[in-house]
């Protein structure tokens, strides 16, 4: 049963025989099709060949998971089981590949015989010992060495193995003590032997070095889970000090460079050379970036605190000095007044602290006092030298940039009204009437308009009341004759109305309240 | 048509000119004018003009009224002065008005609407009929509905500045006249009524500050 077999229950024609086409048998334009698929395994081809031209919804993949299965025709090759020579004294057998009759013939040596390699130990006889120990008062007898030796032979110095085998006459003879018995008298040996030989100095055994090391790292492995947390958190605790540390170093740093920085009441004829001119601005590109950097940090440490509160008070001072330089009097009233409402900042901030910052700010004050005192002599004597340029200079500065561009725009509609009032200076006030010309001196949007247009509207529920209000008084909501001066007058009214209207609305609120309280 | 040259502004003045617009409106009767459609009952006049009757011209280009769409030619274009047209209808509708100014001046045109009257109003409140929306004398047969208006030139450019001082047009005839109602006479009138005005609400503003105040103690 195919893809065919179905169409034609269902009366349904391939679509490669529509009618005009209908000459073609259709098994020929699905067979064209079957061939151009590619072959796809894993899969019935009864139930495929079911799926006729339709494309399967999930793509088979004509990959096969498993391994190949195992197809050679070669014969399989012989292994015997022969015997070898593990020893001299001991003989094994082990499989090896070939036939019997090729390998098994003779009795061969391991082929791994040739690593069976030993360390060659020094021997000596009781005059020899002698003879090379003499002056060394050792508790050591010979037989007791020619003992060890004779087990470091044995054991191919392996000193775990020594010193668990090592059985003299019941002495209690630790590892280290048969590693330096041993090394001493190895060292004393080749001196007598070859004393030219560079690697002696290597056979020096440092025992209490090793002894000390031994016992760190038995205190180092013997340490509880809880000594591990607790040591962990120390070094977290000591990395975060260190980096502390290093914070405020660096605000440390940027607050000088800012007592460095270039006071705009000094003289500037430092920087009036191009070198200078270069260096002032390096300095305060760097300024700038440095500041970037301490507001971006997280004022949680208590140091940064201070320092921002020194600033502040930095600040005011300056603001202080300011004062300075017009009245005496004022300016120590004023100063006098600042530092009372900073002494209650201080205060209010103080009584959220702790009772611990408190007494740091106490210092504060008499310092803080104390460097006013100090600046303000300073910019005293700086002030003769240079005065009126300066003190435009430091207004410009220390007024924010959004009071600066206020500034400028003052300045240039002064400038603009000055410009009208020449336009109009040959006019007299008449004149000007008649003319219709004024110079209103505000910052107005220029173009044409009528002037009842400008005539202002509030917020729809007030404006329903202002315009009922008016109607009662018997005025139009729009002047019959909408002239400047009238419209000016009606403008007045309407703020009058409204605040009117708002203090009415109080007047209401009140009474309502009133009214549920005594209810009440 | 090229842009007009950028021209500089002068900062923080500005200049005013006084005019009247709107229209008079008298019914036809049986002397209808050939061309008039049959069912046109009024013939009316709307204008823009300076209350004094002086020229314009020399800053406004042009008047355009726009009628409503079932005039033929709808948008009406007054180059010269005087700036009005006169046309006949049987409704009343919002006339778009607008006001172009001398090329030099550089200012956009103004817009605004008017209502066409053509019937007398009724007060409300006396219920009487009355023809003008002001108090001046209309003949017989005529309605009238007349508003006065400044137009300001908020910092006109220095060529448009010269070519204003050329003439006082602020002026305003000194006393009402029977046709013209906007003077300075009016214009004082219009301060003082609004001075009255302004002493009511100042002394209920009072009023209310006080019983604010009793309140006030009255709570403490």
């Amino acid at each position: 049963m195919s893809s065919s077999d179905i169409f034609d229950v269902l009366n349904i024609r391939p679509k490669s025989s529509s009618p005009d086409t209908g000459t073609h048998p259709p098994s020929s334009g699905s067979l064209a099709v079957k061939q151009n698929k590619p072959q796809v395994t894993g899969i019935q081809r009864e139930l495929y060949s079911l799926l006729g031209d339709n494309t399967p919804s999930v793509p088979i993949k004509s990959s096969n998971k498993f391994k190949d299965s195992l197809n050679s025709s070669a014969k399989p090759s012989p292994w015997s089981f022969v015997e070898f020579e593990a020893n001299s004294h001991v003989k094994l057998r082990h499989w090896v590949k070939g036939s019997k009759e090729l390998v098994g013939a003779s009795v061969e040596p391991s082929s791994f015989a040739k690593f069976n390699q030993h360390l060659s130990i020094p021997s000596f006889d009781e005059e020899e010992y002698e003879q090379f120990m003499s002056g060394n008062n050792s508790e050591w007898s010979y037989e007791e060495v020619r003992y060890l030796f004779d087990l470091c032979r044995n054991y191919d110095m392996k000193w775990f193995v020594i010193a668990d085998r090592f059985d003299y006459n019941s002495s209690n003879r630790k590892l280290d003590d048969l590693k330096d018995m041993f090394y001493t008298v190895c060292q004393r040996y080749f001196l007598l032997r070859d004393p030219e030989n560079p690697l002696i100095s290597q056979l020096n055994f440092p025992k209490e070095k090793e002894l000390e090391r031994k016992e760190h790292l038995e205190r180092l492995l013997s340490r509880t889970a809880a000594e591990i947390a607790e040591e962990e958190a120390l070094i977290i605790e000591s990395r975060k000090f260190e980096m502390a540390a290093k914070k405020t170093l660096q605000e440390r740093e940027a607050l000088l460079q800012l007592l460095d920085h270039p006071h705009s009441d000094k003289p500037i004829s430092q920087f009036l050379t191009s070198q200078g001119m270069s260096q002032l601005y390096a300095n305060l590109l760097n300024d700038k970036n440095r500041k970037r950097k301490l507001d971006s940090s997280t004022p949680e440490n208590p140091w940064m605190k201070q320092q921002q509160q020194f600033a502040q008070q930095r600040q005011q001072i300056q603001h202080q000095q300011q004062f300075k330089q017009g009245q005496l009097m004022q300016q120590q009233q004023q100063q006098h007044q600042q530092q009372l409402i900073q002494q209650q900042k201080l205060q209010q901030q103080q009584k959220l602290q702790q009772s611990q910052e408190n007494q740091q700010n106490k210092e504060n004050q008499p310092k803080q006092q104390k460097s006013s005192n100090s600046q303000s002599e300073e910019n005293s004597s700086k002030d003769q030298q240079s005065e009126d340029t300066t003190e435009i200079k430091t207004e410009g500065q220390r007024l924010n940039k959004k009071q600066k561009i206020e500034l400028q725009n003052a300045l240039r509609r002064k400038q603009d009204s000055e410009y009208a009032e020449q336009l109009l200076e040959k006019f007299t006030p008449e004149e000007r009437k008649s003319l219709g010309v004024i110079a209103h001196g505000e910052k107005l949007a220029p173009g044409v308009y009528l002037r009842s247009s400008k005539i202002s509207t509030y917020k729809p529920a007030v404006q329903n009341k202002i315009v009922a209000t008016l109607q009662e008084l018997g005025l139009s909501v729009r002047p019959a004759m909408p002239s400047l001066a009238v419209v000016n007058e009606h403008e007045k009214l309407l703020r009058k109305i409204a605040t009117l209207l708002e203090i009415k609305k109080q007047v209401d609120k009140f009474a309502a309240e009133k009214q549920i309280v005594n209810q009440d | 048509m090229p842009a007009p040259p950028v021209t500089k502004r002068i900062k923080t003045l500005s200049v005013t000119r006084p005019i009247i617009y709107g229209n008079t409106a008298k019914k036809m009767g049986d002397d209808i004018p050939p061309n008039a459609p049959k069912d046109h009952t009024h013939l009316w006049t709307i204008f823009v003009r300076d209350p004094r009757g002086e020229d314009v011209s020399y800053f406004i280009k042009k008047v355009v009224f726009k009628l409503h769409e079932t005039y033929p030619n709808p948008v009406r274009v007054i180059e010269a002065p005087p700036f009005e047209l006169t046309e006949t209808g049987w409704g009343e509708f919002e006339i778009n008005v607008k006001i172009y100014f001398a090329d030099v001046s550089n200012e956009k045109m103004l817009n605004f609407y008017h209502h066409l009257r053509l019937h007398p109003y009724v007060n409300p409140e006396t219920k009487e009929v009355e023809r003008s929306n002001d108090d001046s004398e209309v003949p017989e047969d005529e309605v009238k509905a007349v508003y006065f208006d400044e137009i300001v030139f908020n910092e006109p450019t220095e060529q448009f500045f010269q070519l204003l001082m050329t003439k006082p047009g602020n002026l305003l005839p000194a006393n009402k006249t029977p046709n013209c109602v906007f003077s300075r006479q009016l214009e004082q009138e219009e301060v003082d009524r609004i001075h009255i005005g302004m002493k009511n609400i100042d002394g209920e503003i009072k009023a209310y500050e006080e019983k604010l105040k009793e309140a006030m103690k009255s709570a403490a």
